[in-house]
């Protein structure tokens, strides 16, 4: 599945690009990302549990980022297998100066398999477009910024209002 | 010798029993000890397994055993082949469990025993393995693409085999021809949807030697035979029982499914009962699947409509492995010609692998494909020429006049394509007088000015059924007067212990409710290959006529003796034995059986043993041939896309009818399945070949909601090839239905001009196509 | 298809069962009718180590007429559908009950749980967006209403907090001498919507004084047309106006695509029973004066 989109973050380009490089800063803003370790430079082990409302299962993987090319380009690859089946999601990153803030432009591909891609074929494509606002919305959270109204984020239909019980 | 009750709609023996919730399927058998086996089943539609790690799951509670390929054995070899060909270069098979790469999603990699379905699964959640994702060939055309990936690295290829049959000159014929039209046709994967899932238990009893299999399986028999060569028993110390068994419909017919190795392996290491039953999700991905081809059709004609040629090749996808061998694509290729005068033909097949689940035969087996293939054809010269479509039709049927009419191929037995009979142009009239096709036109416009897209579509076909080798019975009258009927086919749910019956009771004059028959128990008769391809009335139904004739007459021997009369002379009726024209004189058919195994004193040799009893074979040189002619009328609503079957009507030809409400029923239930195939189900995969509907909210079987009442007639011409005169009908319900709805679709759309060349159907691919049409126009 | 491990409690009060709720948070999840939990937990794609069964609570299967149509939590859809006073005081909510899954689904689940499962191709969710309807819940600090506006968050998600439990949904009259209409397109009889539009209108004057449109299918929550809405009040009815009014349906949609139905059908088909339903629902208003 494939899913891009931008988002503009209320920062420099380098501010930016330290928090989408800290661990810490993923650990807090990537939904249902529970624990990160860092095995070795830019690769962590990471443990998942992930889901909407009722519908969660745990997964154990791993987090790397590679193709790096500060302060504007990354990969970030995001791999967990459980119970459930197995997810990949990896996404291009590109950062672009836009006035004081920052044009966060993303390339991202999911995979889903096992059980849950059998079942919920029905809404995978909108909840993960979902979690990845999620994960903005937290980065401009943490980058100290007012959420920006309407923001270029993910095309989705709906509006996700509130937090509900996702992650 | 009357002919009562066959023929007559009598209900069935089989129905009390199971509408009082008295049957016996797989799960409902529950032995002592009873362990029960969960699976881990491959997430990936094509890896590597780089690592297994059982540990945690040996240590959870209740958990008896956890096997992976290593505990396998000689029994992790690759599983037997079934049907060999000539042509089959690459004959891959399954294994028990997936040794070193996983090759479709849902592939078993490991298996735990434990005390509870439930703990097995708490199991099962704690196994990790470590996948390596390999590219994967998802598709038919991904997988001929050059670079493809290969589901098999160590055949180089993604080809199984390549196979052509051929009548005439069908290059002359399309280099002199008027006209010559070309469809490409695409007809999509579908799963059999039984509502019992299949289900294994095994019972191992180490002091008697013995192995006691319960199998939802359509072939018990060869069940048996393969499990004592793999386990290195006895045939006669393996039993095999087929109980009741909720719907097989071509699956079931498969060996060896894994855990038909894995369940009676466990029982026989544990010394305790094992059963595993599928869940649906399991089913959809675990069991095997079809109807995926993709045909380049080409038809030369004159320019009355009459064929002069027809050409295709096609893509047939076999899936990761191909046990069963290319009987699917065969029996296409050799359904293709149907009723119709071919002079050329020319049929070419490829089998592909997939990283998809395995395929094997699901009612029809290829049928459907080539009706679907040869009524588009006939659809598009109706078209192009202006020829009204049965009129195109009628041109080219074989008349009655020319039987046995020898089509020129090979079919599935190995044996001449060649038809027994048939009245094709009776089918096609009766078909059009019930659906009023003279009154269509006028109908079709009155529904126009009122808005509404109404169309009507027919279909003819023929299909070979009651192939070889043999099937066998035993027919045994015991003391008490009952009759006892065993035959080594399974029943799942066709009528057997019904139609048998009747042919029984005609020969020994008695009541079918007083003929008991078994089938499916490998204990009780253990000579035959199984319920498919539509032969068990005609095969095994004959073998029932014949032993039942073999008792009948021997019965009038002893019975000579008794009543001192000649034996010509003596006649069964009622479930009594006498001489003609004087009743009064009469023994009851247990008392004959009583007398015909004297415990003492001299035997009449003329008796050629004791007993009122007979097993007889029947061994048909080759298939005979049903027919029929399916029309229905379809609305379409163009805005949604919306597809409703107005009307559905069945004109059908299997010979001698045993039972008419069991073979509508027969027809119905394939008729529904062929519906199904029509516009609701489709099993959907991403680009991973993930399977994507595994469940009955996005796998969609059509509900009693969708499906018309049905319009079923019948024309009757007997086989001459069997003494009963019968012919098959199991699958014939399915086989023209794509074909006919897809005249109707085009014909509901006209005004829009829409093609439709693919199967199945949707809403949402309807719009599409209206849509398309909109825009290049 | 076998759960996983649970431990089950069936509380006697509403009391019982929040504080149960409050004490295990999420971990908690309530049955009721069990339609979409029980699939879900045999599936393994919900474990809740805890859950609490609401059927033996008494006193929560009402149907209680006023200005509110106030139905209780355990009220099941089949009676809900079959009620004399949901057929008379909210026929909408009547008609797309009889589309809820199949009557054998109905005769178990319920019209709460299903509002508090918030499928995205539910009807119930959508009849009480287009309604304004709300639904009353409890907590460990009290009772409170939430308004369907607010209600519905995302996919399968609510704003109900882990410690409480729906206790009723409430269905607001439609205004006198209204008409209604529900419609969708599902791939069979009883399936999930792949389109569905619940429709009311009422006219004063011969133009139009309300109009209420919501849509299910479309989107991770019900959606209410309100642009649709606007452009409909004041006008007078007429075949132009419905295709307006579903051509405004279809811009303001976006919704994504699955295996039965992609997004661009969906916008077609919501603007084709848009216009359908407002031209059933004005012949309801018609057969009412």
């Amino acid at each position: 599945m494939k899913l891009e989109g931008t988002n503009t973050l209320p920062a420099s380009v380098n501010t930016v690009w330290k928090t989408i490089n800290d661990p810490e800063a993923l650990r807090r803003c990537t939904p249902g990302l529970k624990e990160l370790k860092e095995v070795a430079p830019d690769t962590y082990e990471a443990r998942l549990e992930i889901g909407v409302a009722a519908v969660k299962g745990a997964y154990t993987g791993r987090l790397a980022i590679t193709d790096k090319r500060p302060p504007t380009h990354y990969i970030i690859t995001l791999e967990g297998s459980g119970g459930p089946g197995f997810m990949k999601g990896q996404g291009t990153v590109d950062l672009e100066r836009e006035g004081d803030a920052t044009l966060v432009r993303w390339v991202g591909d999911i995979q889903i398999g096992g059980l849950i891609a059998g079942v919920g074929q029905r809404m995978i494509g909108g909840i993960g477009k979902m979690l990845i606002g999620q994960f903005f919305k937290c980065l401009e959270q943490t980058l100290g910024g007012a959420a920006p109204a309407g923001g270029g984020g993910p095309r989705a239909g709906g509006d996700a209002a509130g937090s509900g019980e996702v992650g | 010798m009357s002919t009562r009750y066959v023929g007559a709609r009598i209900p069935r023996n089989e129905d009390p029993r199971l509408l009082q919730g008295h049957g016996l399927f797989v799960d409902d058998v529950r032995l002592p000890g009873m362990a029960h086996m969960a699976l881990l089943r491959s997430p990936h539609a094509h890896a590597r397994i780089r690592r297994i790690d059982t540990d945690r799951a040996r240590d959870a509670p209740g958990v008896l055993a956890v096997y992976t390929h290593a505990d396998l054995g000689a029994l992790g070899n690759p599983l037997p082949k079934l049907i060999p060909h000539p042509s089959l270069v690459h004959h891959k098979t399954q294994y028990a469990l997936a040794p070193d790469t996983v090759r479709y999603a849902g592939e078993p990699v490991a298996c735990v025993v434990a005390e509870s379905r439930y703990a097995a699964e708490d199991a099962v959640d704690l196994i990790t393995v470590d996948y390596e994702p390999l590219p994967v060939a998802a598709t038919l055309e991904q997988a001929i693409a050059p670079q493809a990936p290969l589901v098999h690295e160590d055949i180089g290829t993604n080809i199984a085999a390549r196979y052509a049959q051929r009548v005439g000159d069908v290059e002359q014929a399309f280099a002199a021809a008027p006209h010559r039209f070309r469809e490409r046709l695409v007809i999509d994967r579908g799963a059999s949807c039984p509502m019992e899932t299949r289900g294994v238990v095994a019972s191992w009893d180490a002091r008697a030697g013995r192995l006691d299999v319960w199998d939802s399986t359509q072939a018990p028999i060869p069940i048996r035979n393969g499990l004592a060569a793999m386990f290195g028993l006895p045939q006669q110390n393996v039993r095999v029982v087929a109980p009741d068994v909720g719907g097989g419909f071509g699956p079931k017919i498969m060996m060896f499914y894994p855990e038909e190795i894995l369940v009676p392996l466990a029982a026989m290491r544990l010394g305790r009962p094992v059963k595993w039953i599928e869940d649906r999700r399991e089913n959809m991905v675990a069991t095997n699947q079809e109807r995926e081809q993709i045909h380049d059709a080409e038809i030369a004609v004159d320019a009355d409509g009459r064929i002069l040629g027809v050409r295709t090749v096609f893509l047939y996808d076999a899936g990761a492995y191909i046990p069963y061998g290319l009987i699917v694509p065969i029996v296409a290729s050799t359904t293709l010609p149907g009723p119709y005068r071919i002079p050329n033909y020319h049929c070419e097949f490829t089998a592909v692998f997939t990283n998809k689940t395995t395929v094997s035969p699901y009612r029809g087996a290829g049928r459907p494909h080539g009706v679907f293939v040869m009524e588009r054809l006939l659809d598009r010269v109706a078209r192009e020429l202006r020829v009204d479509r049965t009129e195109v039709r009628r041109r080219n049927l074989i008349q009655p006049d020319q039987f046995p009419y020898d089509v020129g191929l090979i079919y599935q037995d190995n044996a001449p394509l060649r038809y027994d009979s048939g009245n094709y142009p009776a089918c096609l009239d009766r078909a059009l007088e019930i659906i009023q096709y003279a009154e269509w036109p006028a109908r079709q416009g009155t529904s126009r000015s009122q808005g509404r897209y109404l169309g009507l579509g027919v279909a003819c076909y023929v299909e070979g059924t009651g192939i070889g080798p043999y099937e066998g019975c035993r027919i045994t009258v015991e003391p008490s007067g009952k009759v006892f009927v065993a035959t080594g086919v399974g029943t799942q749910g066709q009528g057997h212990m019904t139609s048998f019956a009747q042919i029984a009771a005609d020969a020994l004059g008695v009541a079918p409710r007083d003929v008991a028959v078994y089938t499916g128990d490998t204990g009780l008769f253990n000579w035959g290959t199984g319920t498919f391809a539509s032969r068990a009335a005609t095969v095994a139904g004959n073998a029932v006529g014949l032993a039942a004739q073999a008792v009948r007459e021997k019965a009038r021997v002893v019975a000579a003796k008794l009543l001192e009369a000649p034996a010509e002379e003596i006649e069964l009726e009622g479930g009594r034995v006498f001489v003609r024209g004087v009743p009064a004189r009469s023994l009851s058919l247990g008392e004959v059986a009583l007398a015909a195994n004297p415990l003492r004193f001299a035997m009449p040799p003329e008796w050629e043993g004791p007993g009122l009893e007979a097993i007889r074979y029947f061994t048909p040189s080759q298939g005979t041939f049903s027919n029929g002619v399916h029309a229905c009328v379809v609305e379409v609503d163009p805005e949604t896309g919306m597809l409703t079957i107005l009307r559905y009507v069945v004109v059908h030809d299997c010979g001698r009818v045993i039972n008419p409400t069991i073979l509508e029923g027969q027809i119905h239930g394939g008729v529904a399945q062929g519906l199904g195939g029509v516009f609701w189900e489709k099993l959907a995969y991403d680009a991973q070949a993930q399977p994507l509907s595994t469940t009955f909210m996005d796998y969609l079987i059509p509900t009693s909601a969708e499906v018309p009442p049905f319009e079923i007639d019948h024309v009757e011409t007997p086989s001459p090839l069997n003494p009963l005169g019968v012919k098959g009908a199991g699958e014939a319900g399915v086989i023209p239905v794509a074909a006919a709805v897809a005249q109707a679709v085009e014909d509901a759309l006209a005004p829009f001009d829409v093609r439709i060349a693919e199967m199945p159907l949707s809403p949402n691919r309807l719009r599409q196509l209206i849509a398309e049409v909109r825009r290049t126009t | 298809m076998k759960p996983a491990p649970f431990e089950y409690f069936a509380p006697r009060s509403v009391g019982e069962a929040v504080h149960l709720l409050a004490e295990h948070g999420t971990e908690a999840k309530v049955l009721a009718g069990g339609q979409s939990l029980v699939p879900l937990m045999n599936m393994r794609l919900a474990r809740p180590s805890v859950i609490v069964d609401i059927n033996r609570i008494p006193g929560l299967d009402y149907i209680t007429p006023g200005p509110m149509l106030r139905i209780g939590a355990l009220c099941r859809q089949r009676t809900a559908e079959k009620s004399a006073e949901v057929g008379a005081r909210c026929p909408l909510l009547r008609d797309a009950l009889r589309l809820v899954g199949h009557t054998q689904i109905r005769n178990r689940g319920t019209v709460g749980g299903s509002i508090a499962h918030a499928d995205p191709a539910a009807e119930l969710t959508a009849v009480l967006a287009a309604l304004g309807g709300e639904v009353m819940v409890q907590g460990p600090k009290g009772a409170r209403a939430i308004a369907a506006s607010d209600f519905f968050v995302t996919y399968l998600t609510t704003s109900l907090a882990s410690d409480e439990l729906l206790t009723e949904v409430r269905f607001p009259a439609p205004p006198p001498g209204a008409g209604w209409s529900w419609m969708e397109i599902a791939r069979r009889h009883g399936d999930f919507a792949l389109v569905g539009v619940g429709a009311v209108l009422a006219l004063r004057d011969g133009v139009i004084a309300e109009a209420r449109i919501a849509l299910t299918g479309v989107g991770p929550t019900p959606v209410r047309a309100q642009d649709a809405e606007r452009l409909l009040v004041g006008q007078a009815p007429s075949e132009g106006l419905w295709e307006e009014a579903g051509a405004a349906v279809r811009a303001s949609l976006e919704p994504d695509g699955d295996i039965h139905a992609s997004p661009e059908y969906r916008t077609h088909v919501a603007a084709v029973l848009t216009c359908r339903a407002l031209r059933e629902a004005l012949t309801r208003v018609r057969e009412a004066s």
